[in-house]
């Protein structure tokens, strides 16, 4: 049985008097993992940001579990792009996954085992003590994504979080996240400007075309993605399937 | 150690250069006098105690000062930063008292609480109040954007908000006032006493001026120099100290 986490009933958002995202509605079932793709200003951040309650949308509505979203939630953990200016420079590696468990009243006591495992599972057991600054940007990212792990949250949000990151690194995260959601059932929603990328992790692909009108909406296609998972770099991307996927998605980044 | 000494070559050279200059064709001048006779006098005035006792009132009229306008300038500075009604509020009171020098208010100060330490302590903590309470404002506006979302993203109150994330981010932008305060206060302290306080060094640079004992006069500038020089060291010491423990400068 599928279970709906998520719904965007014809959302729409307005910046400075601009239609940016006309209205679109979409249904998130637990544990999938969905890519919004799009060119640069088709609304996939804002529509993210919605999503999370940091934005409210101009008409529609979205919900979680029934709820109309009013504002942000611990429950609903937000891994931003720019992971130098999301991490606490001041706190060391464990202190700043700390900080979602402070957050949370979790008492005291019970906060290092947390934070131990939590690092564990991102592969930073052994910098727990290092301070965001000497670490690369690869393992900045991963303590954001531990801090948001450490929040157990129902619904992870993903902004463009390996945009910023070199081509290995970004591979290695990709195979990383996607173990975690098998593992942990997480549900994602994850922005991206790369294609690849997007088919890649994605259960669905829902693409968004910019400067959306009445006859062509800013939800271009929504696409179901049956490639067989665990995935894997050089198989997946060679796969028939992969390739034709890639094919029909291209259009829709402005080209 | 030759590479330690080499910054001190050039005002050993000055200082030379004045001895020369002073016992040649400055020679029987009432306004300068050889650093050797103010070393003399430098001496005698640490012998008899005067030395200690006028740089303690200076020393600690200007810490106090700092601390009293010091304080009311962070908190008010917090204030203002944070509240975009209380900095609307204040705005006018704020430009209409910021820019009256401090030493205008000797006057004043000499009125309300006559000559002495608490006097001393109003004037210093006026200077200080306004430019600290400024860098503050600035601190508290300047906090990094994406970290108040994660603040919001983590449903933190108004407190944790402070306590975790505004606070610890203003910190080294409060060193930067801290250190402006720390001059200021000093040059004020200074300042008051020439001017008025009968009290501290430079009440004793101006008695030693008045007496025609140039030699002391210089002892008293010269020392006053290298208090500053170690009070801004100290005060920078302290910064790199805050700032290694917050993650900062590490490889």
């Amino acid at each position: 049985m599928t279970e709906c986490v998520l719904e965007f009933d014809r959302v729409a958002i307005h910046l400075g008097g601009r239609e940016i995202l006309s209205p679109t509605s979409v249904r998130v079932e637990r544990g999938e993992f969905v890519c919004i793709i799009g060119p640069s200003g088709c609304g996939k951040t804002t529509l993210l940001r919605a999503a999370a309650g940091f934005v409210a949308p101009s008409s529609g509505q979205v919900t979680r579990r029934g709820q109309p979203i009013t504002g942000p939630s611990r429950e609903v953990a937000f891994v931003f792009q720019d992971y130098g200016r999301a991490l606490l420079p001041w706190r060391t590696v464990a202190r700043n996954v700390a900080l979602a468990l402070e957050a949370a009243r979790v008492p005291a006591a019970e906060q290092s085992a947390h934070i131990e495992r939590v690092l564990a599972t991102v592969g930073l057991g052994a910098h727990a003590h290092k301070f965001p600054a000497q670490l690369s940007g690869g393992m900045q990212q991963r303590v954001q994504i531990a801090r948001c792990l450490a929040q157990a949250p129902e619904l992870m949000m993903m902004d463009e979080p390996f945009g910023a990151l070199d081509a290995m690194t970004r591979e290695s995260l990709q195979d990383e996240l996607a173990r975690l959601v098998r593992e942990q059932g997480l549900t994602v929603l994850f922005v991206t400007h790369d294609l690849e990328e997007a088919i890649y992790l994605g259960d669905r692909v829902l693409a968004l075309r910019a400067n959306p009108t009445p006859e062509q909406p800013s939800l271009a296609a929504l696409i179901e993605v049956p490639l067989p998972k665990p995935r894997s770099q050089l198989a997946t991307k060679e796969h028939p399937e992969f390739l034709r996927l890639r094919r029909e998605l291209y259009q829709y980044l402005g080209h | 150690m030759i590479r330690w000494l080499r910054p001190f070559v050039f005002p050993a050279l000055l200082l030379v250069a004045l001895e020369i200059w002073a016992r040649t064709v400055g020679a029987g001048s009432d306004a300068v006098a050889p650093p050797s006779a103010a070393l003399r006098a430098f001496a005698a005035a640490l012998v008899d105690g005067s030395l200690l006792a006028a740089t303690a009132f200076t020393l600690g009229s200007a810490a106090l000062g700092l601390l009293v306008g010091g304080g009311l300038g962070v908190a008010l500075g917090t204030l203002l930063g944070l509240s975009p009604r209380a900095s609307r509020l204040g705005f006018v009171s704020v430009e209409l008292l910021r820019p009256v020098p401090s030493v205008a208010l000797i006057p004043l100060a000499m009125l309300v609480f006559g000559f002495g330490l608490r006097m001393e302590i109003s004037v210093v903590a006026f200077a200080c109040l306004w430019p600290m309470a400024m860098l503050t404002q600035a601190a508290a506006q300047q906090v990094e954007p994406r970290l108040l979302e994660v603040a919001r993203a983590l449903q933190m109150n108004a407190w944790q908000r402070f306590a975790w994330i505004v606070g610890p981010a203003m910190v080294p932008r409060l060193f930067v006032a801290l250190r402006l305060g720390v001059a200021i206060a000093l040059v004020v302290a200074v300042t008051v006493e020439i001017a008025a306080n009968p009290n501290g060094m430079g009440y004793a640079m101006m008695i030693a001026q008045q007496g025609l004992d140039p030699a002391l006069m210089l002892a008293w500038l010269l020392w006053i120099g290298v208090v500053g020089f170690a009070i801004n060291a100290a005060a920078t010491w302290v910064q790199q100290r805050v700032a290694r423990r917050m993650g900062e400068g590490r490889p």
